[in-house]
């Protein structure tokens, strides 16, 4: 909003006013004017929420109150188009510089340094090894790369952050992670930060290749459980590193409304390639690397539902699965099935899914949902209705039909993804909604 | 005690802040630069060198032969809304790109477009600065990479070559398409 305000007054010349709802606007006013616009903008405030709400309830907010400001919002609308610029508001040029944190920090006890890390938000909250420069440069032993490059250049809310090879390591150690898993969590950095909504947005991630077995990352019993040191510290890297490199601080510009216990480890896993059956491929071949290729796929989603028991001869289990995917918001035709490879066996032997790609197809063809059911998520109102508007099919022919309309939402079955883990203890498996993006080759920063 | 060990040894993990604030978001100057490319196809001479050089380019007659074929083409503006509002190829729909934002944010919106047919990206600049990049993102995606292309020239080949365009800043009885 504070953009397209700003893009109004400057290109159009035309004065604006935001209007914010109560629970962010103070971040609008704060945050985003001082390291993210670069500008004044005025604004006023409506209770929260606005979406979802019967039309008399919003006429009421119009009517009513501005919560930032109090008196009535009209008034307050009205004043912030036309009362002249404060002495504030005509300060031009940069803002202040935050303060910069040094590459050392001073020296001080083990408590109070926790302390710190914890006031920072530069930790999960849970136990960490805090980052001295020996750890770190034993850490950096585990790549050929140099510290100081430059892995990506993460963009913040106001701003770019160069992530060093050195960063990674801090949060590696941090971590608990060991200079042997160091080239995975860098082929991670890749795609940090992770998601950040005001939805519970999480992530999912995958190992495959020979690495799985020599790092021993867990692709057996308990595969998505806390069974498994590798699956743990690699998982929570992502997450430190996330936090840090993306400047996520709760309250601040971290703003998930209930956010996901996912996130502390990011539902990682490694792909249990030697109980894949016969054609079906692990998912980093699918995405055309070699099957020697070590390579971790990041991918994110909010939704996992479990089978919760074990598969029965009277519903097949693609069925159910099906069905599932119902519950799920199909943006983006996204879905992971995880399955374990007992099912997968099912899937091919009993119900004739010779690829994982049949039953992807499969699934693109048969699962349904009503119209009125896809638009009324709230992602999909803001992703897909601006495009339908605009003419793109099929989205904009379902806007036009009843809401009881039978629709297939997930249309490209590429956007669906099959992985097989676990220890063949029983036939279980998760639907998620987690949208997986191409994988990256973790041999590249050995 | 202090934690002598530690003395002068702990890396602040928020060594990274310099970077975020010296970096301020830079201004989009996509229009700018489109505007210097207004004489010729690209604007670029034959030693320039040309930026996302891995992104196939399509040509706007290949483009307009497609969509006259009935072909199954989906073209994206990755300007942003205003402009697209005031002027885009016709029929075009919008998925705007900022600099200031990892494109990877736009994950959600990109994966809404189909992955059975061919997407055609263009922006308002003159060697496709704005739209290699979502190409780029679109395979990260998994979408194919002979899918997905970026338009050569952009709108500016486009208008040049007189093909259908449409919006608010098209003359009165012109406009393809109410905004």
């Amino acid at each position: 909003m504070s953009r397209w305000a700003k893009q109004i007054e400057t290109q159009v010349g035309i004065p604006t006013v935001c209007v914010a709802m109560d629970n962010i606007v103070h971040y609008a006013v704060t945050y985003i004017r001082e390291y993210y616009t670069g500008m004044p903008l005025r604004f006023v405030a409506v209770p929260f929420p606005f979406t979802g709400q019967p039309k008399s309830v919003d006429v009421g907010y119009v009517t009513g109150k501005d919560m930032l400001n109090g008196g009535p919002l009209m008034a307050g609308v009205v004043s912030a188009l036309t009362s002249p610029l404060t002495a504030n508001e005509k300060i031009s040029g940069a803002p202040a510089n935050e303060s910069v944190e040094p590459r050392l920090l001073p020296p001080d006890t083990e408590d109070n340094l926790r302390a710190l890390f914890d006031a920072k938000e530069w930790s999960d909250y849970n136990w960490i090894n805090l980052p001295t420069e020996k750890k770190v440069m034993a850490m950096l032993r585990g790549t050929s790369h140099k510290p100081d490059e430059i892995i990506k250049t993460v963009t913040i809310t106001g701003g770019a952050r160069p992530l060093s090879v050195e960063k990674v390591a801090i949060s590696a150690v941090m971590a608990g992670a060991s200079p042997e898993h160091f080239p995975v969590i860098l082929a991670l950095a890749t795609q940090a930060p992770f998601g950040n909504s005001t939805s519970s947005m999480a992530n999912m991630v995958v190992i495959n290749g020979p690495i799985g077995k020599k790092l021993n990352f867990n692709s057996g019993t308990n595969a998505m459980g806390p069974y498994n040191r590798s699956n743990a510290v690699v998982g929570r890297a992502f997450t430190i590193l996330s936090k840090t490199a993306g400047d996520l601080r709760n309250g601040i510009n971290a703003w998930e409304s209930l956010g996901s216990n996912f996130q502390y480890n990011n539902i990682l896993y490694a792909e249990n390639e030697d109980n894949l059956p016969d054609g079906w491929k692990p998912l980093h071949t699918q995405m055309g690397f070699n099957p020697d290729d070590n390579v971790v796929t990041v991918g994110t989603g909010w939704t996992s539902i479990s089978s919760v028991g074990g598969s029965q001869e009277l519903y097949p289990v693609h069925y159910l699965m099906r069905d599932y995917m119902r519950s799920l918001t199909a943006s983006g035709s996204a879905a992971t099935i995880v399955m374990d490879p007992t099912v997968a066996g099912l899937l091919q032997n009993a119900h004739g899914f010779k690829t994982k790609e049949q039953l992807s197809e499969w699934f693109s063809q048969n699962a349904e949902k009503t119209a009125g059911n896809y638009w009324g998520n709230g992602v999909i109102q803001s992703m897909v209705v601006p495009l339908a508007l605009q003419g793109l099919e099929p989205y904009a022919s379902w806007r036009k039909v009843p809401n009881e309309t039978m629709i297939k939402p997930f249309t490209n079955s590429r956007a669906i993804h099959i992985v097989v883990t676990g220890g063949k203890i029983q036939t279980t498996w998760f639907v998620t909604d987690f949208g997986m993006r191409r994988g990256v080759k973790i041999d590249d920063w050995a | 005690m202090k934690a002598q060990i530690l003395a002068g040894a702990l890396l602040g993990s928020l060594a990274l802040l310099p970077a975020a604030v010296s970096a301020r978001p830079l201004p989009k100057n996509a229009r700018q630069t489109s505007d210097s490319g207004k004489s010729g196809n690209s604007g670029s001479s034959a030693k320039e060198k040309l930026p996302f050089p891995n992104v196939p380019r399509i040509t706007a007659e290949e483009v307009e032969k497609l969509i006259k074929a009935k072909g199954d083409v989906v073209i994206v503006d990755t300007d942003d809304s205003m402009s697209y509002g005031a002027e885009h190829i016709k029929d075009a729909v919008n998925i705007a790109y900022d600099p200031t934002v990892d494109v990877s944010n736009e994950d959600q919106t990109l994966q809404v477009l189909p992955g059975n047919k061919l997407i055609v990206f263009y922006c308002n600049c003159p060697h496709e600065e704005d739209s290699a990049p979502m190409v780029q993102e679109m395979w990260q995606l998994g979408y194919a990479h002979n899918q997905v292309k970026a338009l050569q020239g952009g709108l500016t080949r486009w208008e040049q070559l007189g093909y259908p365009l449409a919006g608010t800043d098209l003359p009165k009885g012109t406009q393809e398409k109410g905004e």
